[in-house]
């Protein structure tokens, strides 16, 4: 109040409209400044929300999880930081490169494919600013008007978030929120990467580990299959070597040599398989494809054992399809296929056993090739063991069987070079069964059954 | 029976396995749920997965904009966030304690009449004294936005009770801070325009605080012009243009011009040139801006013509400094162990709107530090008890209440 005499109702008045005046202005400062603070305070917000994503993210890699769950984890994390109302992680179209496939969404349902002939790297909507012809297809995917895009060339991978509003909890889109996308981006790129390379790690580790069984069996197996025969060949040789009263007559010199060509022989298809296995494992063979009868192909394959079934006591059996049909094969590699499997059967059948060999055309119109025996059978623990390579899956009561365990791993690599399937089935004393399911489109009906169609 | 309360609390995009998660932390089974469900999940999914979880048996609450909940030994899960992926829910299990759950699904026909109607069902069935929480769906259409008005609810519930003496506390529930949509659960099925009133028995009585967050930044303006929510004129000049004007600067800066929370109108109660204290004033959000007309619309439409406002500014710090002291003032009156607390918290508070380095929701459970089952949710308005006198819808302030056995 005014000093001297009572002020007069003008002056008093003027007094109100001045304190008025001045608390309505020192009211609307203090409203800017709570204004400027907050605007200050929501951008170190954005700088915290990116730090809390970033942090966020990276524990995602520490589960234990598929690559492919990635992207879902990423778009929640990306919606609780960022507060968006939805958002889309989305690959570049391989075979269109001006699209984009949409591989994961968050709050949209709405279409799964984006067509943008000249993606930018950064883009934004926002009420205050002119529109964006590029940002339509991105407001139509999402559905939502305001929009903020990254997308990096080098990985075709792009991220999409949208709100509905720009009001409220959501700010307007600005310049200042690439931050917040591109290093959004960025890290589900590098958590991909990471991942894929530590699944990648972890498979290799394990192909490292199984190549080290596999070389331990190797040496194991072929330092008992191996020396037999060489022993066999320097033994027999030095009996034919000496002289004197050592020195061997013709009958003994014929058999000493028939011995060493034996053990050639064994050797050399020891070296074969190997070979095989060995050029099966990194690449698929190459096969000469010709229409056959299944059932002059079972016959041939029968026939070259007669001789050491017989021998054995063994009676093999063949069962061709009636009707007639012809498979699409490669004749040399599936003789091949019949001779390991049923080489295998010989060796697991007791004398007075029976081998049967087989082919039916299938419900599907594939048809099927079995190999069945009365063999000692395999215990079902052993089963998943007998298509490893050098593995030798047999009785240990029973008499030991001689070979590289590298039969039936071939048969499966050349069966399913074929597109076909190869399944076993056995169990202790009821035999065994190996069964090579062909495809409907390698099979037709026709052909004959009694001539041999090559070879 | 043994009379348990609990709550749970988990955040995540699936809501079935959201929901197991909150189903983890309650002990035992439940005669009835209160279930604040984000507004980014589809509720019949939400539905679907609390019945999978709970059963069929009463369900109350509805979206929120996000959840809340207190944490520690035997009482579940703490957090809070607004993302609209979180979901809070308390158990209620025991006569003792659990609430009669009433409905009205009458809003879009008329506020007042369906207010009234829930109240007479109140009166029907509360005792004199009884805490009632009322839960409302806030929005009435979204193009354009309009809200159910709480204060046109109240107004008919109040006087259905023909003067029965309630604490009456409530929120408007909301998907989303921009007030896209809101849903309910009307006790067994999703509604939409309906209301809840969850009478609670009155074993339980309650206690509640207003936290508040505005200061005046104007001298005295009279509202000269007014249709409803819809102010058009403060002393006689266009209303936007007096705040514009005022302030200097602009009030729909944002696309659409909706929602600015840059400020907000306050009618100061009781003496106007009393001392300033945050209890005295009722705030109303401004919703809309039309420089058209020259108008703003406010939240709610019982400002009329004569009511002297002030423009209100948000203040951070006044907002965690009411935090505090309205906690302890609420301590202090509290006498033996609480069975329960609730928190309804403006949505606007959260500090991605405020900008405040701290959250208010955050700050409540640190100084509450709740040793008892407390859940809360981001709401549109809330309703309490005002000023000693019958409960008002307000705008920009967390009504917190606890509830104690009685002795």
């Amino acid at each position: 109040m005014t000093d001297g005499p009572n002020p007069s109702f003008e002056q008093l008045e003027r007094e109100l409209q001045y304190y008025r005046r001045e608390y309505n202005e020192i009211g609307a400062r203090l409203l800017r400044a709570q204004e400027e603070q907050s605007r200050v305070a929501r951008e170190a917000r954005r700088s915290r929300t990116v730090a809390r994503l970033v942090r966020e993210a990276y524990q995602i890699i520490d589960q234990d999880i598929p690559a492919e769950t990635i992207g879902p984890l990423m778009l929640a994390t990306i919606a609780d930081t960022a507060v968006c109302d939805c958002a889309a992680l989305l690959l570049v179209d391989p075979a269109a490169p001006e699209r984009f496939l949409v591989q994961h969404a968050f709050g949209t349902t709405t279409p799964t494919l984006l067509t943008l002939p000249d993606p930018p790297d950064h883009l934004y909507t926002a009420g205050r600013t002119p529109p964006v012809a590029a940002a339509a297809p991105m407001i139509d995917l999402l559905g939502v008007p305001f929009i903020l895009w990254a997308y990096d060339p080098a990985t075709g991978r792009a991220l999409l978030l949208g709100n509905r509003t720009e009001s409220n909890i959501h700010r307007a889109f600005e310049a200042g929120d690439r931050e917040l996308v591109d290093v959004s981006l960025a890290v589900y790129n590098d958590l991909l990467v990471r991942k894929r390379a530590e699944i990648a790690l972890r498979e290799a580790k394990q192909a490292a580990e199984d190549a080290n069984a596999v070389r331990a069996r190797f040496l194991a197996t072929l330092s008992h299959e191996f020396r037999s025969p060489l022993e066999a060949v320097i033994g027999f040789s030095e009996l034919l070597l000496q002289t004197g009263r050592q020195t061997p007559g013709p009958e003994q010199k014929d058999e000493f040599a028939r011995q060493i060509l034996d053990s050639g022989h064994r050797l050399l298809a020891l070296v074969k398989d190997i070979l095989d296995f060995s050029r099966f494992n990194n690449t698929v063979p190459y096969l000469r494809r010709d229409w056959l009868s299944l059932g002059v192909l079972l016959r041939n394959a029968v026939r070259s054992f007669a001789a050491e079934a017989a021998s054995r006591e063994i009676r093999i059996d063949v069962a061709v399809p009636e009707p007639p049909i012809e498979v699409s094969i490669d004749y040399e590699r599936f003789r091949q296929i019949l001779a390991n499997l049923i080489g295998n059967a010989l060796k697991f059948t007791p004398a007075g056993g029976v081998i049967t060999v087989g082919g039916i055309a299938s419900a599907g119109d594939g048809a099927s090739i079995t190999v069945s025996d009365t063999g000692i059978g395999i215990a079902p623990q052993d089963l998943p063991r007998t298509l490893e390579p050098f593995v030798q899956v047999y009785d240990p009561a029973g008499p030991r069987v001689s070979g590289a365990g590298l039969g039936l791993p071939i048969a499966k690599q050349l069966v399913e070079a074929h597109n076909a399937t190869l399944a076993i089935r056995s169990a202790p004393g009821a035999g065994t069964s190996v069964i090579i399911t062909l495809p409907a489109s390698d099979v037709r009906c026709g052909g004959r059954q009694s001539e041999p169609a090559r070879g | 029976m043994t009379a348990t309360i609990s709550t749970g609390y988990a955040a995540g995009i699936d809501v079935a396995a959201t929901v197991a998660r909150c189903r983890e932390q309650l002990p035992g089974p439940a005669d009835l749920i209160l279930a604040f469900v984000g507004g980014k999940h589809d509720p019949e999914a939400a539905l679907a997965a609390l019945r999978a979880s709970f059963g069929d048996i009463p369900l109350a609450g509805g979206s929120a904009a996000g959840a809340i909940a207190g944490g520690g030994t035997g009482v579940g899960t703490g957090g809070f966030g607004y993302s609209g992926l979180e979901i809070g829910i308390i158990a209620f299990s025991g006569p003792d304690v659990t609430p009669k759950i009433l409905t009205n699904r009458d809003l879009l026909e008329s506020e007042e009449a369906a207010g009234q109607a829930l109240g007479r069902a109140v009166r029907a069935q509360a005792a004199p004294g009884s805490a009632v929480l009322i839960l409302f769906d806030s929005v009435a259409a979204s193009a354009p936005l309009r809200l159910h008005p709480a204060s046109r609810i109240m107004a008919g519930f109040h006087a259905a009770l023909d003067g029965l003496p309630l604490h009456v506390i409530g929120g408007g529930l909301l998907t989303d801070i921009n007030l896209s949509d809101g849903w309910m659960f009307d006790g067994h099925a999703i509604a939409k325009h309906a209301m809840t009133a969850l009478v609670f028995p009155p074993g339980l009585h309650a206690a509640t605080a207003i936290l508040h967050g505005c200061r005046p930044v104007s001298s005295f303006f009279e509202i000269t012009r007014v249709e409803g929510a819809e102010v058009l004129e403060l002393d006689g000049q266009p209303a936007l243009t007096v705040i514009e004007r005022t302030l200097g600067l602009e009030l729909g800066t944002t696309s659409g011009q909706q929602l600015s929370l840059v400020a907000t109108l306050g009618q100061k109660q009781g003496d106007p040139f009393a001392p300033f204290d945050e209890n005295n004033y009722v705030n109303r959000l401004i919703l809309q801006a039309d420089p058209a007309r020259g108008s703003i619309t406010l939240f709610e439409p019982d400002f009329t013509i004569g009511t002297r406002v002030q423009i209100m500014s948000r203040d951070n710090a006044l907002m965690l400094e009411s935090v505090t002291q309205g906690i302890a003032d609420l301590e202090a009156g509290l006498h033996g162990a609480c069975a329960f607390g609730l928190y309804i918290d403006c949505a606007g508070r959260a500090s991605v709107m405020t900008g405040a380095e701290t959250e208010e929701a955050d700050l409540v459970l640190r100084t509450l530090k709740p040793g008892f089952p407390f859940i809360g949710f981001y709401s549109g308005v809330e309703i309490a008890p005002f000023a000693g006198d019958y409960s008002r819808p307000l705008d920009w302030t967390g009504v917190l209440t606890v509830f104690q056995r009685t002795a």
